[in-house]
């Protein structure tokens, strides 16, 4: 298991290999390579259906991949056989934002926050209800703290969900097209949050259609299409000069338009 | 009406509330109690794909929900003392009106389970909770407020169910009416007398219910709304 640590070789914080997946006789993911260091901000594009949101479904175990494997903080699983105790364990290293917020409605947004410390990590309440304060005030959301998900727009929502997230203070959080369900006056307080992470030096994968946010705030861009890893470049390089011609179609496409929206 | 009816009506009237509210009630809240917990149960193994237990669970609906009410009640009191097991009237009441109503009450359980959105499971797993905790802290919270009018239609629907009882010798509010009316013989009006107790308990269960339904509602107690400047969410804070 911990083969790699034992050699001294020089890994990724996160790193999955040859990931396959189908649904049904549809194959969403046909092979993919994907690694992260410490502190990166990894943009992950591509047209809808092109697997990116099943590539962070399978590295956070939503999905179970058919095939490949993964190594998380030194450790060293087949993605396929892994039991459900590894998952938990993998899982405690890993945030994760969805699309859809997700936020627990029986809880206000402190209670969202404290959930994960309180019940999963057995820290008691009190400094439990610290940390989550510090946590919403980090997302300007502290004088929301005592309403519940149904009070809340959109916006503050997600930015309670990020902020249930990184109260756990994971090695890796893990987007899933964070703003796409906002109306598009509210992406802007949400990116705000994630530019001010990513400044902060977490290790962030943002699976996203904001290619601004792709642009400014990753360090690295995954652009990926049919299931496959088209390109991958610095965000400078990829949008500057990209070197697929897939990938340049891509970018004409979706930056005609935001000229156009 | 002539004067000896209405006479029979007001001597009779405590004499069948009383068994209505030492037994009447009682029963239908022991049974209820049991069919909660046996309904919550079926509907986690079912919900959970324990293997084995979920066949178990859908055999043990499709009986008691393809079975009479009545039948079941005389396997238990007036069948069982055949396989040496015997119980007093009471008892056994509650036994199987909580069995039956436990089958029922697990359908209304499961489908509330599976009415919320897989991603609070998602959320709940991505945090660290196991199974037990998801179920416990974030799923049956939200489940019960979505189950709750089912369930309360069904415990009224006990509640007048608990008329069978008399069928197997439990002095309850029908039975009551029974007998005042074999001594009597003024069947029509000690039954609709009996018909309006139990039409006064379900109007108080009605009532409850809408009481209740207002309280399962997640509301932020006014001191702890805040006024930041945001005009919109402030007015849709105070339309709740």
């Amino acid at each position: 298991m911990e083969w790699h640590q034992a050699c001294g070789m020089v890994q990724n914080m996160l790193e999955v290999k040859n990931l396959h997946k189908k649904f049904g006789s549809n194959e969403v993911l046909k092979g993919i390579d994907f690694q992260i260091d410490k502190g990166e901000v990894v943009a992950v594009i591509g047209p809808s259906g092109s697997g990116k949101t099943t590539l962070l479904r399978c590295i956070s175990f939503l999905e179970r991949a058919d095939q490949g494997t993964i190594t998380f903080e030194g450790l060293h699983y087949d993605m396929q056989h892994i039991t459900s105790k590894e998952i938990r364990k993998l899982r405690l290293g890993m945030g994760f934002v969805f699309q859809g917020f997700h936020l627990f409605r029986n809880m206000t947004a402190l209670g969202n926050v404290m959930e994960g410390l309180v019940t999963a990590r057995k820290v008691p309440k009190a400094a439990a209800k610290k940390t989550a304060w510090e946590m919403l005030r980090k997302v300007g959301m502290e004088d929301r703290a005592m309403y519940y998900p149904d009070q809340l727009s959109g916006g503050q929502q997600q930015r309670v969900a990020i902020a249930r997230a990184i109260a756990l203070n994971p090695q890796v959080i893990l987007f899933d097209e964070p703003t796409s369900a906002l109306d598009p006056e509210l992406t802007g307080e949400v990116l705000d949050v994630m530019r001010t992470l990513a400044k902060e030096g977490t290790t962030m994968v943002v699976v996203t259609h904001e290619m601004r946010f792709a642009m400014e705030a990753a360090s690295r861009v995954v652009f990926m299409e049919g299931g496959l890893v088209v390109e991958e470049a610095s965000s400078a390089a990829l949008f500057s000069d990209p070197k697929e011609e897939r990938t340049r179609q891509f970018l004409r496409r979706t930056i005609a338009d935001y000229d156009r929206g | 009406m002539n004067a000896r009816i209405v006479e029979i009506l007001v001597s009779s009237f405590t004499k069948i509330l009383l068994p209505g509210i030492r037994v009447t009630i009682p029963l239908t809240l022991a049974s209820f109690a049991l069919s909660f917990l046996l309904g919550m149960l079926l509907a986690i193994v079912q919900v959970a794909q324990i293997k084995v237990l979920r066949q178990i669970a859908k055999l043990y609906i499709w009986i008691f929900r393809g079975t009479p009410l009545l039948v079941q009640l005389f396997i238990i009191f007036f069948g069982l003392p055949r396989l040496g097991i015997i119980l007093d009237a009471f008892p056994a009441a509650v036994i199987a009106f909580g069995m039956n109503l436990g089958a029922y009450n697990a359908e209304v359980f499961r489908s509330a389970i599976q009415a919320i959105p897989q991603g609070q499971t998602e959320a709940a797993q991505m945090i660290g909770l196991n199974y037990p905790q998801t179920l416990l802290r974030v799923v049956l919270p939200q489940a019960f407020p979505i189950a709750f009018p089912s369930l309360f239609n069904n415990l009224i629907s006990l509640l007048k169910d608990t008329s069978l009882a008399s069928s197997i010798t439990v002095i309850e509010l029908f039975t009551a009416a029974q007998q005042i009316a074999a001594r009597t013989y003024e069947p029509f009006a000690l039954y609709c007398e009996a018909a309006v107790i139990y039409l006064i308990f379900s109007t108080f269960l009605t009532w409850l219910q809408g009481w209740l339904e207002k309280k399962l509602v997640w509301k932020t107690k006014e001191k702890y709304l805040v006024g930041a400047g945001n005009e919109q969410q402030e007015e849709r804070l105070n339309n709740l």
